[in-house]
């Protein structure tokens, strides 16, 4: 071995101290997820976000790593959320023409899907005994999850938890959605799709465009207008009625 | 695609200033949101840089909450002693959701366009 070389614990000493590492590791981890979830031909079950966090935390388990070490790195991806959230305008603006005619069915479905989502897991989650960290996560979880959190912050809830609830309810959302669907008999695809983004967000949206164009354009439109009047909506009324 | 990303910055900015001095309860980059918003309605359309960076957004909204998100390992004893709880309001609230917002959509339509 030549002399001028480091030792390998130098090394790792090194990258471990450098932001390099959290940024590769929540990279690669989000790209094996992202093959996962196409292998499986788009299963809502495989969302690559649930993998990448699964990876993560059992990479960061083995290395014996703090959350607080990770974080510092991987703040740089962190950060862009709110650049990502600003930029959610387009798809909503683009989205606008499609409430031309069905504006009340659509605001009556998004109030009564927005509502029926809080109060069901609140009041849920208090009966069978949560405490009022697990119950502030269940807020904003309808919400589109760069958007949830940063409600979760401004009712001074978990940001972390908020996105952990967020996902899953995503996931149930998409992987239940046709089932709920077709037992309460809504057919029209518009609805269908509108239903979906009110209560499943992005990982609804996303599973409604692979079954039907329209179903898609109208989850997205739900999903960016449950963002937006939520935001706006659910710190103020938790600030009324405390 | 730079052009874009400045005009989303500076409505972020916009929003974060008005969110810190003037409505503490909106999230700054809610009300960036809206502002772009208005400001494509303005314009009667979206601007080809402004549209590049939202659409490569969307397409990896996903790996931008996984930071946050992983840092469910620090709840992790805490959730597992509340996991019946938290499944059960997660399933329902769901369920519910979806449906309500069906029903909901589906009623009115009906009365407002094909009434008998």
């Amino acid at each position: 071995m030549r002399p001028d070389l480091p030792a390998i614990h130098e090394i790792w000493v090194y990258l471990s101290g450098s932001p390099l590492l959290a940024l590769i590791l929540t990279l690669a981890a989000y790209q094996a997820g992202v093959m996962i979830y196409e292998r499986t031909q788009l299963n809502p079950l495989a969302n690559p976000v649930l993998i990448a966090v699964t990876l993560i935390a059992l990479v960061l388990a083995a290395l014996d790593m703090p959350y607080a070490t990770y974080f510092e790195g991987a703040q740089f991806v962190h950060f862009l959320l709110g650049t990502a959230t600003v930029s959610l305008a387009v798809p909503i603006y683009k989205g606008l023409p499609s409430l031309r005619g069905r504006l009340l069915p659509l605001a009556a479905a998004l109030l009564g899907g927005g509502v029926t989502s809080i109060v069901t897991a609140v009041v849920l989650a208090r009966l069978l005994g949560a405490d009022e960290i697990v119950v502030g996560g269940m807020y904003s979880k309808s919400l589109t999850a760069p958007i949830a959190m940063g409600v979760a912050e401004r009712i001074g809830a978990s940001p972390t938890l908020t996105a952990v609830f967020t996902v899953t309810t995503g996931i149930l959302g998409a992987a239940l959605g046709r089932f709920v669907l077709d037992a309460v008999r809504c057919r029209e695809w518009w609805q269908r799709g509108f239903a979906i983004g009110v209560a499943a967000h992005g990982i609804g949206t996303s599973r409604a465009f692979s079954v039907h164009p329209e179903a898609g354009a109208y989850a997205g439109l739900a999903m960016g207008l449950h963002g937006v009047i939520g935001a706006i909506v659910i710190p103020w009324a938790i600030s009324a009625l405390r | 695609m730079i052009d874009g990303l400045v005009r989303i910055l500076v409505f972020q900015g916009i929003g974060e200033v008005v969110a810190k001095f003037v409505v503490p309860l909106v999230p700054g980059p809610v009300i960036g949101l809206v502002l772009l918003l208005a400001y494509l309605a303005w314009r009667g359309e979206v601007p080809e840089g402004v549209a590049l960076v939202s659409a490569a957004f969307m397409r990896y909204l996903g790996v931008l909450f996984v930071p946050a998100a992983v840092g469910v390992v620090l709840f992790w004893p805490h959730l597992q002693r509340q996991a019946l709880a938290i499944i059960v309001a997660l399933v329902v609230s769901a369920v519910a959701t979806v449906a309500a917002s069906a029903l909901l959509a589906k009623l009115l339509s009906r009365g407002g366009s094909d009434a008998p």
